[in-house]
């Protein structure tokens, strides 16, 4: 990005919004707070989707697993990698009296001890010892494996399903999506800085602020307003959107006349003489430079982009940006609770003027969740007066307008098919 | 990562940072957090003041040392160019220590840094 680029006109397009054949009708809001449609979406889009849980990176070797919650459904998931490097989920529960089999949330493990009556598991899910097996009446080791969840996986992505027979493959599943991005070379994937945090609004909520740049300007002008908006296009409205089937794509706008403020002078240490740069970037820049080369990444190549927003039904964003990828889950607690967790990947930086950008990246990250926490609340608050049946979205809130249309089509679909069609 | 004994809290020329040492020298990024967070703009400002004018020197020095293999004085000098970024939010962004109108505590944890010192 420089002072060459061309001149950016997005009046010459039409709405991204029409374009893709998305209605441009207001949308209702009470899938945001009420307590039905939350039982609802916790039965037919988590209980029915393919769930993305980890990356492949978080089970490095054979013997490695991790534990992770699907809380709308109160599902603790243990997912293993066994001798054959085959990469399974389980209920992360006893077969003697269901109780909650390994409290750790990951680690290597051959065998797992459950340790009410020690009960003990193989990390492919057998049944391998039962203490005073001798004092049971006829119990069938065989059968009393750890419950298997359906499993599989994308690009390094790891997925589950919780129906006891998946409705669709996770290929179906993923439908378009699945070439679109595949082949990512995902730099930094075995290093993540992680965030989490318990959030006052429904899940949607927190996943359409962060889909969306038109509030960008308003909530975020001293964090990164300067890199999403500028003269030329100051509501930050969208380089590009698509849908792929459930899921969907949305390019963001960049500042390319973005530098760096002098009097932020921490700022331009890191980037030791002002070198340009921006503030949402943190990686090693060969391993960045392969990774953006993907036509998927910045995918209209665009002088003027920032960010890609990747979301995958019904939960996950994944971010592209000029440093590398990031990733958000968003899981329901409670109609207008939510947890959320942060995962911004980078390589481990190889100089201390690496790591100082590293320090300056994650302290704003910190500051944007912040900023967006608070929003989200406050959103939540005007919603649940029911004061307001819609919500009047525009061309560049088309992230959240094909999610919630989505979730809706899930839950009133009686079958994972029909919800896919 | 190994830290070999050293008999000084810091490299030579640095003794100027001493004293913020015990509050500013921290191991993980999300101590630095809660660091700046619970801090008046006085220490912090102070801190900021005193770490600017030396850390692009800093940065060289530590740099003649494998990143995972520091001394204990390199080890503690990082440690605190590390907390600039932090206190330059407060400074440079802010003009207080934390994120103008919003709660503390907030609820956001950071669960894993990226090294060293994350």
């Amino acid at each position: 990005m420089n002072a060459k680029s061309p001149p950016l006109d997005l009046n010459k397009r039409g709405t991204l919004t029409e374009d893709a054949g998305l209605s441009t009708a207001p949308i209702p809001l009470e899938p945001y707070r009420s307590a039905s449609f939350y039982e609802q979406e916790r039965d037919r889009v988590f209980k029915r989707a393919w769930l993305l849980m980890a990356r492949v990176e978080e089970l490095p070797e054979a013997g490695s697993y991790v534990v992770k919650d699907v809380p709308p459904c109160k599902v603790s998931v243990l997912i293993t990698r066994n001798k054959n490097d085959k990469i399974q989920a389980f209920y992360n529960t006893c077969s003697h009296r269901g109780s909650k089999l390994t409290s750790e949330n990951q680690g290597k493990k051959g065998r797992f001890v459950c340790p009410y009556h020690q009960w003990t598991y193989s990390n492919e899910g057998d049944l391998i010892g039962i203490p005073d097996q001798a004092n049971f009446f006829d119990v069938d080791k065989k059968k009393c494996g750890l419950t298997p969840i359906a499993t599989d996986t994308w690009e390094g992505w790891v997925f589950i399903n919780l129906q006891p027979e998946p409705e669709v493959t996770l290929e179906r599943f993923l439908g378009p999506m699945k070439d679109y991005m595949a082949n990512f070379k995902y730099p930094g994937a075995s290093n993540p800085v992680v965030f989490t945090a318990k959030l006052d609004a429904n899940w949607k909520v927190v996943s359409d602020a962060f889909i969306e740049t038109y509030h960008i300007p308003c909530i975020h002008p001293q964090t990164i307003g300067t890199t999403f908006s500028s003269k030329l296009n100051p509501h930050a409205r969208l380089l590009d959107a698509r849908t792929l089937g459930p899921h969907q794509a949305v390019s963001m706008f960049g500042n390319a006349d973005y530098t760096l403020d002098p009097k932020n002078k921490a700022e331009m240490l890191g980037h030791s003489g002002g070198e340009a740069g921006s503030v949402i970037a943190a990686a090693n820049k060969e391993k960045a430079a392969e990774f953006i080369a993907h036509p998927a990444v910045n995918p209209t190549s665009s002088n003027y982009w920032s960010m890609d927003v990747n979301l995958i039904f019904p939960h996950i964003h994944i971010d592209c940006g000029p440093g590398g990828f990031w990733t958000h889950y968003f899981w329901p607690l409670s109609p207008n609770t939510s947890f959320y967790e942060g995962r911004f990947y980078m390589e481990p930086a190889e100089t201390i003027r690496g790591r100082f950008l590293q320090e300056m990246y994650i302290s704003r990250v910190a500051d944007v969740i912040l900023e967006d926490l608070v929003n989200v609340a406050r959103t939540q608050e005007g919603i649940d007066t029911g004061g307001k049946q819609f919500m009047q979205l525009q061309d560049s809130e088309f992230g959240i307008r094909h999610s919630t249309t989505q979730i809706i089509k899930w839950v009133e679909s009686d079958t994972v098919e029909e919800a896919l069609s | 990562m190994t830290i070999k004994a050293t008999t000084k809290l810091l490299p030579d020329g640095y003794e100027a940072l001493e004293p913020y040492v015990a509050k500013w020298a921290k191991d993980s990024s999300a101590e630095r957090m809660t660091e700046r967070a619970t801090s008046s703009m006085e220490d912090i400002q102070a801190f900021y003041d005193a770490i600017l004018p030396l850390a692009d020197e800093a940065m060289n020095l530590i740099d003649n040392y494998p990143i995972d293999d520091m001394p204990e004085d390199i080890a503690c000098l990082c440690k605190l160019v590390l907390a600039l970024p932090q206190v330059a939010m407060a400074v440079e962004l802010h003009g207080q220590p934390r994120l103008p109108n919003t709660p503390y505590p907030h609820g956001i944890e950071l669960l894993r840094g990226t090294p060293p010192f994350g």
